[in-house]
């Protein structure tokens, strides 16, 4: 197995510019997700990877091998797309099986690559079943199983589980994660979707305007982001933003009127600007409590778990908290919040966290 | 009492032998914002073009600010309308496609004026008016027909599922903005959707539609820790409530999760069980079971853990700050408990609810 390199990789479509000078390597034998919302570059990156697009500058590497201008069906790759690529009438063994007739293999050797990748996906009851007999997120599965059979030595995925129904895309994302644990291959995975990214990935690649602006483990991403961009992008909400008339910057330290400690925050005090904490990064207590800061519940609402989220005001800033179902639930006028330091990110004027 | 904003009686609409809606009700009052929430298959599109006077009734009233419109064409309702589909006019400017329906119903310059300010204004597409469709991005023009739909000056407006198929982010900003909008326009919003996050997110008052009925009609809140029925309970949640089959024997509820003394209020013969993803905890205890862990699906400030016990799929959640809980669930096996209080017993024939757990046997 070989890592992928991006070596000053631009793409442009006239006047605009999709992918701008990004130098990046996909490690081999593990999961990158190219995260980012619609128009960042994250597809047509990927395109240039399968060679389906020609990169307007920049090389790219396959292990050793510059393959910037090897044509697509000679880098050995395989390809999983939105809609599922497979031959509707026809069984999902031959289906499994057609893409490896090429190879000449014995029927012993063909049969174990179809069963085993029938395994992990799941399909070891419906190989004999006709494809038009199965609903589309058995379909995708198949025409995932095509790629994997064929044992490329790297496999791309554009957004497979995206148009899934809701019923099979779990079954799906449950099928996909099995078969990443257990492949050797290098996987590219593109998505907007940050539950899938963050569920999927051994590394996400965050993308924004044609640059990669963070790649991180799911955790460390959503834990530390890099910049404003990142600490939105993820969590459902994303991240609570401070502005600047709320902080006090004196020599290395910082207070604020949203929480009662003073951080010391050394020689990079001076460039703070604003600063970021997740939902579930605020305290709140329905009584008064030594050193909470007063806020106004303006509207209650029900998250994931049973956990409410509560919008808060602290004079005219908004931000919101996530909380235990129970204090949700009794709170009603006013609340009194903390933030621990160890939750609070700075961020410079430019966005990025200092 | 305040008039209400809409008052739905007996609503019941056949195609041939199909029963769609069955002698549906609720209410909706003004200055408030309630959600419908039904899986697909319930008979949400045509309660909305029954609403709309899109479809006539078979019988039932529709009651809009006190006046029965169901025999009334549907341009005369005078309720506003944001539908699922958000075709905009590509040759017309965003203006131009804001204006359209007020054009329809021969407004004056200065209403149309007075109509595109407010609701620009209030989605935040002040600087788009002058743009085509072909050069807005999918949540701008998103924001466009949901600012066409509120156009329209009433107070009573049915918005359809108009945030289906767009992303999370979008969905999250475009969630504040309904929320802020019917808190400003101070007037009543009737939203369909078949998703529970949404629901859940949006709703102050929540209805739940199940098989062309409204089966629960109450506060956010008491719907969620209270539902009456299964489907009030499998609809509303995130993810989704596990429903367990068992066994009811006097007063002993057996199922892959063991046996739990149960508190019956009704009499029930062949009952189901339901309990909400946090109702388990993961580690031993009382109770616990043994579960193969499936998927960890990682939300961010917390996974949802899908677990298996004896052949039935489960789901719980935990709290990413949660490591002695996170650490147990990245093995393949775990062990699981629950509180008996979180079980709630359902009619297997009505799907009424008749009981809940009480204790560990």
């Amino acid at each position: 197995m070989y890592d992928i390199r991006l070596e000053n990789i631009t793409k442009k479509f006239g006047d605009f510019t999709a992918v701008n000078n990004i130098n990046f390597t996909i490690p081999k034998s593990s999961v990158t997700v190219l995260l980012g919302p619609s128009g960042c570059g994250k597809t047509t990156l990927m395109r240039m990877i399968a060679g389906l697009e020609n990169p307007t500058e920049g090389k790219i590497f396959f292990g050793e091998h510059d393959v910037t201008n090897v044509p697509t069906r000679r880098r050995n790759i395989g390809m999983v797309f939105q809609y599922p690529v497979i031959y509707r009438n026809t069984s999902v063994r031959k289906n499994l099986e057609l893409p490896l007739l090429s190879e000449k293999l014995s029927k012993q050797e063909l049969d174990k690559r179809v069963d085993e990748v029938a395994e992990i996906l799941g399909l070891t009851d419906v190989l004999k079943k006709l494809v038009e007999e199965l609903d589309n997120g058995t379909r995708q599965k198949i025409a995932v199983g095509r790629e994997v059979a064929r044992q490329p030595r790297i496999i791309l995925f554009d957004e497979p589980i995206t148009n899934i129904d809701l019923t099979s895309k779990l079954e799906l994302k449950r099928s996909l994660k099995e078969l990443f644990g257990r492949l050797q291959q290098t996987i590219i995975y593109v998505t907007h979707d940050q539950t899938e990214a963050m569920t999927l990935a051994d590394q996400i690649a965050l993308m924004q305007d044609g640059v990669i602006s963070q790649s991180d483990s799911p955790k460390e991403i959503y834990e530390n982001p890099a910049s404003q961009f990142a600490g939105w992008f993820l969590g459902n909400p994303g991240m609570n933003f401070v502005p600047p008339q709320f902080i006090s910057v004196s020599g290395s330290k910082i207070t604020s009127k949203m929480f009662s400690q003073t951080i010391d925050l050394g020689s990079k005090a001076s460039s703070a600007d604003t600063f970021g904490v997740r939902a579930e990064g605020i305290s709140v207590s329905p009584t008064e409590i030594k050193g909470g800061v007063k806020a106004r519940v303006t509207r209650k609402s029900i998250g994931a778990g049973g956990q409410y989220l509560l919008d808060l005001a602290v004079d005219n800033l908004l931000v919101k908290a996530r909380v235990s179902h129970s204090i949700g639930r009794s709170v009603s006028e006013n609340v009194w919040t903390t933030i621990e330091s160890e939750n609070i990110t700075f961020f410079d004027k430019s966005g990025k966290a200092i | 009492m305040a008039q209400l904003a809409l008052d739905v009686k007996g609503l019941t609409k056949s195609y041939g032998s199909k029963v769609v809606l069955e002698n549906l009700s609720f209410t909706a009052d003004m200055n408030d914002f309630s959600v419908i929430c039904g899986k697909p298959g319930n008979g949400k599109s045509v309660l909305v073009r029954t609403i709309m006077g899109l479809e006539p009734v078979d019988a039932g009233s529709i009651i809009v600010r006190g006046k029965d419109v169901a025999q009334v064409s549907a341009g005369e309702r005078n309720i506003g309308y944001v539908p699922q589909s958000f075709a905009l006019y590509p040759h017309y400017t965003v203006k131009e496609n804001i204006e359209y329906p007020l054009d329809l119903s021969k407004a004056s310059e200065a209403e149309k004026k007075e109509a595109v300010e407010r609701v620009s204004e209030l989605l935040r597409i002040k600087d788009l008016l002058g743009k085509k469709p072909e050069q807005l991005s999918g949540g701008q023009k998103q924001r466009v027909a949901i600012a066409r739909g509120l156009a329209k000056a009433t107070d009573v407006y049915v918005l359809d599922d108009p945030l289906v198929g767009l992303d999370f982010k979008l969905r999250e900003r475009l969630i504040d903005d309904l929320r802020k909008t019917q808190e400003e326009l101070k007037v009543s919003f009737v939203y369909l959707t078949s998703d529970p996050l949404e629901a859940l997110s949006l709703a102050r008052t929540v209805m739940i539609l199940a098989q062309g009925k409204i089966v629960q009609q109450d506060s956010l809140d008491v719907v969620y820790d209270l539902p009456n029925s299964i489907a009030s309970m499998n609809s509303l949640g995130f993810p989704e409530a596990n429903i367990l089959p068992g066994d009811l024997s006097g007063t002993t509820f057996t199922s892959v999760l063991g046996s739990i003394k149960v508190k019956m209020d009704s009499n029930s013969s062949k009952v189901v069980a339901g309990i909400r993803p946090e109702g388990f905890q993961v580690g031993s205890g009382s109770g616990s079971v043994d579960g193969k862990i499936t998927l960890l699906e990682n939300l961010g400030s917390e996974f949802a853990v899908y677990f298996n016990v004896k052949n039935t799929n489960l789901v719980t959640v935990v709290s990413r700050t949660d490591n002695d809980a996170l650490a147990k669930v990245k093995n393949k096996s775990t062990t699981i408990t629950f509180k008996p209080e979180a079980i709630v017993l359902f009619d297997a024939e009505s799907g009424k609810r008749v009981g809940q757990g009480v204790s560990h046997v």
